[in-house]
């Protein structure tokens, strides 16, 4: 050990400076937090060793399940919606037939550079029901006022159109990416043997994208579970809206439940871990990785 | 030439000792004059205990203390930037002390927000960034007492109890120990617009009850083809916060815990009966679903759509900043009672509390401007009516002195020639007891609410919202500490 870090000092030297910050701003948080959910804590004084209390409440804790369904809701919409526009959007900017290219490229990107407090407060005014522009045009089109934020039924539109809207640049950048490193030669051989527009899409463009969509899929899963901003800004009745994310931190820096939110923080480190590892497991098996 | 500059400073130096000399011997007589020397250094201090328990702030030699410059940092909710008017005033008024010290308030959604940002600087160890003062309501000082986090008050406050309202300091004791300086208590009213109950002549005099406000809604509904109602609910948590904990529940003597801290508001008939009145209205129609404090409700009040508002006397500031259209229509009288009960609004008390931030240097003066702000009749006048002019906030003051001023009596032109100010007063009569605070307050109001608006969405019926909110309460808090 004392040798390979003897013989390998200057690259070790190198990647010192990330896992000093990993190991003070990552892992020593990482194993407080399981201790913490063991504990009963409001944030000042000593924290009083509970067992597994916060863990019992949470199973029992309707605002919990409630919490963690529509996070998968908010992770599920979000991984098809964003991939299938970050694909289709990714394309259209690849076309050779689209001129400014450069300039849709820009626009393409704007949502995702706008603060998402910002949106979100402006998403906020459009969905109102009694003032919003959403309802003013479906009333001009002959429709009703619905409402969207009062409703348990239609509150999480608006956190998912945002979070759709907003992430889906980013995504389409990456695509695009992947797109640029395919070679046209594939596509000129698919054009000789008569291959149309569709089949060259789903022979060759989509399994030249299928690292990339991994690696997409990887950050989205793990983006969608942090998901905050925009059920936060945008809340329906009672907990509707609220993400496992946003629970957490409610229970932690609303209420100082320190214990209790440190639960929840547990619960999803290991829901994300589960799900990272069931993606490796299935990559691997498929012998992409 | 240098025998006369020693000449001089000799002749310097024997007059300095001969006044110094004098000047002892005086001293010494006038102790000798008050008697025992001990006695006079024990008058002295407790001559100065009474200053500095008063304002003047005065030293036994009677010069005032000067405060170091700096800034004084407070958080503050509503519209806390016009209480820097006075206190910026204050503090041109009294530049032998504050020189070279600016205020800065910062402007906070709530208490609870005002809390939460407190504790997370505490819990980040940056004692130099906590403010030095906050505006807090019972919820959050039971939170932040018990953290440590608010100067004990009692001592400094004992001597001034008896020049207050009475109950003024209640909900800010905990365990025989004052955390807060009082600074406003103000009862929950009912806001009517005259001029819509004389439109469809219906008699305000008969929301006197909650049978007969129920009954004013159903009359202006019929009466207008439903374009007018009866008032408003909120979406959001407002609707517990103003409904419910503050509104009805108190008037309706419900309980969340029972003395022993138990959960008991699921067989609560206090709850029952305060929760099916504002389930009647929703049923019926007579509430109109927009959020408080939004362009939407001020538009529907501008256009004579929302006939009263049943919630603390704070909405004046609201209604006259952002209703100007409606001025001269609008009345207040004591909300409405549950004739089973008898009583009307519960007060709401705020505070004014001092941070315990180690050696919290402006905490002295922080008393000083807070015991003006209450007991100097003219600089407080004097800002109430350019508040009043500049459709601003103020409240009622509290303490008696003040009140006994016939200014407190003047008449409001935005509500029709009645004294607003008189009424508020007047309302706090006969008031319902708030409900009993808890230091697990903050989640259980959490709680509550999410059931409150979950219903309000019309997911579920009130006995499951009340059933859920029972269920819930004890599932996650079980007990409540109750403080005493």
């Amino acid at each position: 050990m004392l040798k390979t870090l003897k013989k390998y000092r200057a690259p070790y030297l190198f990647i010192l400076p990330f896992f000093i910050l990993f190991l003070v701003f990552q892992l020593i948080p990482t194993v407080w937090t399981f201790y913490i959910s063991l504990t009963n804590w409001r944030g000042i004084g000593d924290p009083q060793f509970c067992g597994m209390e916060n863990y019992r409440k949470l199973m029992l804790d309707n605002m919990f399940w409630d919490a963690l369904r529509n996070t998968v809701i908010y992770w599920l919409t979000g991984l098809v919606l964003i991939l299938v526009f970050a694909v289709l959007i990714a394309n259209l900017l690849n076309s050779e037939l689209l001129k400014g290219r450069m300039l849709f490229k820009t626009i393409t990107f704007l949502p995702n550079i706008c603060a998402a407090i910002a949106m979100g407060l402006i998403f906020r005014m459009l969905f109102d029901e009694n003032t919003g522009l959403i309802n003013e045009a479906m009333q001009a089109l002959g429709g009703k006022r619905i409402p969207w934020m009062t409703s348990t039924e239609y509150s999480k539109l608006p956190v998912i159109i945002l979070n759709v809207w907003r992430n889906t640049p980013w995504f389409t950048m990456i695509v695009l990416s992947g797109l640029l490193n395919i070679s046209h030669d594939y596509y000129e051989a698919a054009t000789v043997d008569g291959a149309g527009r569709w089949k060259q899409f789903w022979y060759i463009t989509m399994p030249s994208l299928k690292n990339i969509l991994f690696f997409c899929s990887i950050t989205l899963t793990v983006d969608s579970w942090k998901i905050f901003n925009e059920s936060y800004i945008l809340p329906g009745p009672g907990t509707s809206n609220t993400s496992l994310f946003q629970y957490m931190y409610e229970s932690g820096f609303n209420i100082f439940n320190m214990g209790f939110a440190s639960a929840i923080g547990v619960i999803l480190i290991i829901i994300l871990a589960v799900l990272s590892l069931v993606q490796m497991v299935a990559r691997r098996k498929q012998g992409e990785i | 030439m240098k025998k006369r500059i020693w000449a001089g400073m000799l002749t310097a130096a024997i007059a300095a000792g001969i006044l110094t000399g004098c000047g002892g011997s005086g001293s010494e007589t006038t102790a000798a004059a008050g008697g025992d020397n001990k006695q006079a250094e024990s008058t002295a201090a407790a001559g100065a205990d009474k200053q500095e328990a008063g304002n003047s702030q005065e030293a036994a030699g009677g010069e005032r203390k000067a405060f170091p410059a700096g800034t004084i940092t407070m958080y503050g909710t509503g519209q806390p930037q016009y209480l820097l008017e006075y206190f910026n005033a204050w503090l041109e008024r009294n530049q032998d002390i504050a020189a070279g010290i600016t205020l800065e308030m910062v402007q906070t959604e709530g208490t609870a927000q005002s809390r939460e940002r407190i504790t997370m600087t505490a819990l980040a160890g940056a004692d130099d960034d906590l403010p030095d003062a906050v505006y807090l309501d019972p919820v959050n000082i039971m939170d932040l007492s018990q953290a440590g986090l608010l100067r004990d008050e009692t001592e400094y406050l004992q001597p001034y109890l008896s020049e207050f309202v009475d109950g003024a300091a209640n909900d800010a004791t905990i365990n025989g120990k004052i955390y807060g300086l009082p600074d406003a208590v103000r009862p929950n009213v009912l806001f009517y617009n005259q001029e819509i109950f004389d439109k469809y002549e219906v008699d305000p005099a008969m929301m006197s009850t909650f049978e007969g406000y129920i009954e004013a809604g159903r009359q202006l509904k019929e009466k207008s083809n439903g374009s007018v109602y009866l008032s408003y609910v909120s979406p959001s948590s407002k609707t517990w916060r103003y409904w419910g904990r503050r509104g009805l529940m108190p008037q309706a003597n419900a309980k969340i815990w029972d003395d022993a801290g138990n959960v008991v508001i699921g067989e609560d008939p206090g709850t029952k009966l305060a929760l099916t009145t504002l389930d009647t209205m929703m049923q019926e129609g007579l509430l109109l679903k927009s959020e408080i404090m939004e362009p939407a409700l001020y538009d529907a009040i501008n256009n004579q759509q929302v006939a009263t508002f049943y919630i603390g006397a704070f909405w004046d500031e609201f209604l006259r900043k952002n209703c100007q259209a409606v001025s001269g229509q609008w009345r207040v009288m004591a909300s409405p009672i549950f004739e089973e009960v008898g009583t009307t609004g519960a007060p709401v008390s705020t505070y004014f509390c001092i941070v315990n931030k180690g050696d919290n240097t402006y905490a002295e003066l922080l008393e000083m401007m807070w015991h003006d702000f209450h007991f100097d009749v003219e600089s407080r006048n004097a800002w109430v009516s350019k508040m009043e002019a500049d459709n601003a906030p103020y409240a009622n003051p509290i303490t008696k002195t003040l009140l006994e001023d016939e200014f407190w009596k003047e008449p409001s032109e935005y509500y029709g020639g009645m004294s607003f100010r008189e009424m508020e007063g007047k309302c706090l009569a006969n008031g319902s007891k708030n409900l009993v605070v808890t230091p697990q307050d903050a989640q259980a109001d959490e709680i509550i609410s999410a059931e409150l608006e979950t219903y309000i969405a019309g997911n579920q019926s009130i006995e499951d919202a009340i059933a859920n909110m029972d269920k819930n309460l004890k599932a996650k808090i079980g007990t409540a500490e109750i403080i005493q």
